[in-house]
């Protein structure tokens, strides 16, 4: 294949957010888009994480993109398809302490009043859910019953495949090492491989998003923390129905469809380092988890561990905007450890944006301005 | 009882353990305690240890050496053991298994 010069639109990094974002700008029309990825398909943030879709969140702008993404999650397999491995279990949410507890209640005020289902169970609804569960310690606990998980993969997969039938070209093994501007507009992106002049480049590069924002010239004080993740061998299903969550616990633990269970945790330190390895010092930890809640789940093997880049920002919230400084240059980034689930909308948001139209939720406030103007709409909920 | 197990070997000198009673899917067995219980199977005839969850195709001794999973069956209630390495003891109850293992609720 000869290389490409020109597009219409560039997109930096093929996980679920590059995907979306240039699946929605070809389905709303755009013929000549290229995705640049620097590793293979889903090899990022997006393939390693715990693929949880929730709309239990604590602030109104999560707690809408939440629940527009269960409902685009749901017909996804319509859409694209490809089955995504949608398995809507509900998220189980456990809080330990008076404090969390009444913070999970207050979150559930705000999303019954923008139409999300919660509800507080009782310790013993709880293990009507998820059986074997044990939580004498906890205090209290929401559930929402449309929440749940997807595949990363195949959802990424979706998009991409999808894509491809709309004409979007996706470059693997090819990464972006400068973007162009002239005059205050982006002009076009320098990869690995060669130039490409394009009028819209879209930085969706998870947690190496902040390199490719300063070749553009732009500064947002987001940043990349490793998170660990580990997973079981297959056993028979019904050992973790819901996404099982707790703040204060500190984790996060599921059971895939064909059985093996996936469990994280937010790391100590928040190493900032780039390194994707992984430790014993979480394995046991993890460990110590998954008995001491799911007693059963003991002798269980774990057969996989490994670990992912969260793109963190100061309150937690996305960054998804044009940049002022540099227009044309988009930005989808700084999910927190919310990417995948979000992908489904802020991909069709965005690309309402680079089509001039008004995104159909407004996300105004998710312009990266609002770190110097102090205005942070800090995320409760984040494991 | 067939035995079909090695009884001298050029290089190595071995003994067997004292003989143990032990069932396989409610059939009393004999063999020897401390060797692999998939040895003791063997020795009694048995080739099939485990049904695959999605094909059910029949699974017998692959690896020996503890790393192939084909040799995953339940014992004394507990799934996914690899019997390849796990030694014999009196009175264990070996079970063929059928998919995946279910993980029982009173496991402590």
């Amino acid at each position: 294949m000869s290389w490409k010069r020109t597009a219409d639109v560039v997109v930096i990094g093929a996980g679920v957010q590059g995907c979306s974002i240039a699946y929605n700008l070809a389905k709303m029309g755009v013929k000549d888009i290229v995705v640049l990825e620097k590793g293979t398909i889903c090899s990022g943030s997006t393939g390693r994480c715990g693929a949880g879709i929730r709309a239990q969140w604590g602030t109104e702008m999560n707690c809408r993109f939440g629940l527009a993404a269960v409902g685009k999650f749901e017909q996804l397999h319509e859409e694209l398809g490809m089955d995504c491995g949608l398995n809507q279990s509900g998220y189980l949410m456990v809080a330990y302490k008076d404090s969390e507890f009444e913070q999970l209640q207050k979150s559930m005020k705000l999303q019954n009043s923008l139409g999300i289902n919660t509800r507080v169970v009782t310790y013993d609804e709880a293990k009507e859910i998820c059986p074997g569960l044990a939580a004498e310690d906890a205090v209290g606990f929401t559930f929402h019953d449309r929440d749940g998980h997807a595949d990363p993969f195949l959802t990424t997969f979706a998009y991409m495949e999808a894509g491809k039938r709309l004409g979007v070209k996706f470059l693997r093994f090819t990464e972006a090492t400068d973007v162009k501007t002239v005059a205050g507009r982006v002009a076009g992106i320098v990869s690995s491989r060669g130039d490409i002049d394009a009028p819209v480049v879209v930085n969706a590069a998870g947690g190496y998003s902040q390199f490719i924002s300063k070749m553009a010239g732009v500064e947002i004080p987001n940043f990349s923390e490793r998170h660990e993740i580990l997973i079981t061998e297959p056993v028979e299903p019904g050992v973790c129905p819901p996404m099982l969550m707790s703040f204060s616990g500190n984790y996060y633990i599921q059971q895939r469809p064909h059985g093996s269970i996936i469990g994280g945790c937010s790391p100590e330190g928040h190493p900032q380092d780039y390194e994707l390895g992984n430790s014993w010092d979480f394995l046991e930890m993890m460990s110590r988890t998954f008995v001491r809640l799911l007693p059963r789940t003991k002798g269980v093997r774990v057969v996989r561990q490994w670990s992912g880049l969260y793109n963190m920002t100061p309150d937690r919230q996305p960054v998804l905007c044009e940049a002022d400084n540099v227009k044309g240059f988009f930005l989808s980034c700084g999910y927190s450890g919310h990417g995948f689930m979000f992908g489904p909308i802020s991909g069709e948001l965005l690309a309402q944006l680079i089509l001039g139209q008004e995104p159909w939720i407004p996300i105004g406030m998710l312009h990266y301005s609002r770190f110097e103007r102090g205005e942070l709409l800090i995320e409760p909920a984040v494991v | 009882m067939i035995m079909d197990l090695i009884e001298k070997h050029p290089i190595l000198e071995f003994k067997h353990g004292k003989k143990v009673k032990f069932t396989f899917d409610g059939n009393e067995m004999e063999g020897y305690e401390g060797e692999p219980i998939a040895a003791a199977l063997h020795a009694n005839g048995v080739r099939i240890y485990r049904v695959t969850p999605v094909k059910e195709q029949t699974r017998g001794f692959f690896c020996a050496i503890g790393k192939c999973s084909s040799c995953f069956m339940v014992v004394d209630g507990v799934p996914n053991v690899r019997t390849c390495v796990t030694p014999l003891k009196t009175g264990m109850r070996v079970e063929t298994q059928r998919g995946k293992g279910v993980i029982a609720m009173d496991a402590e």
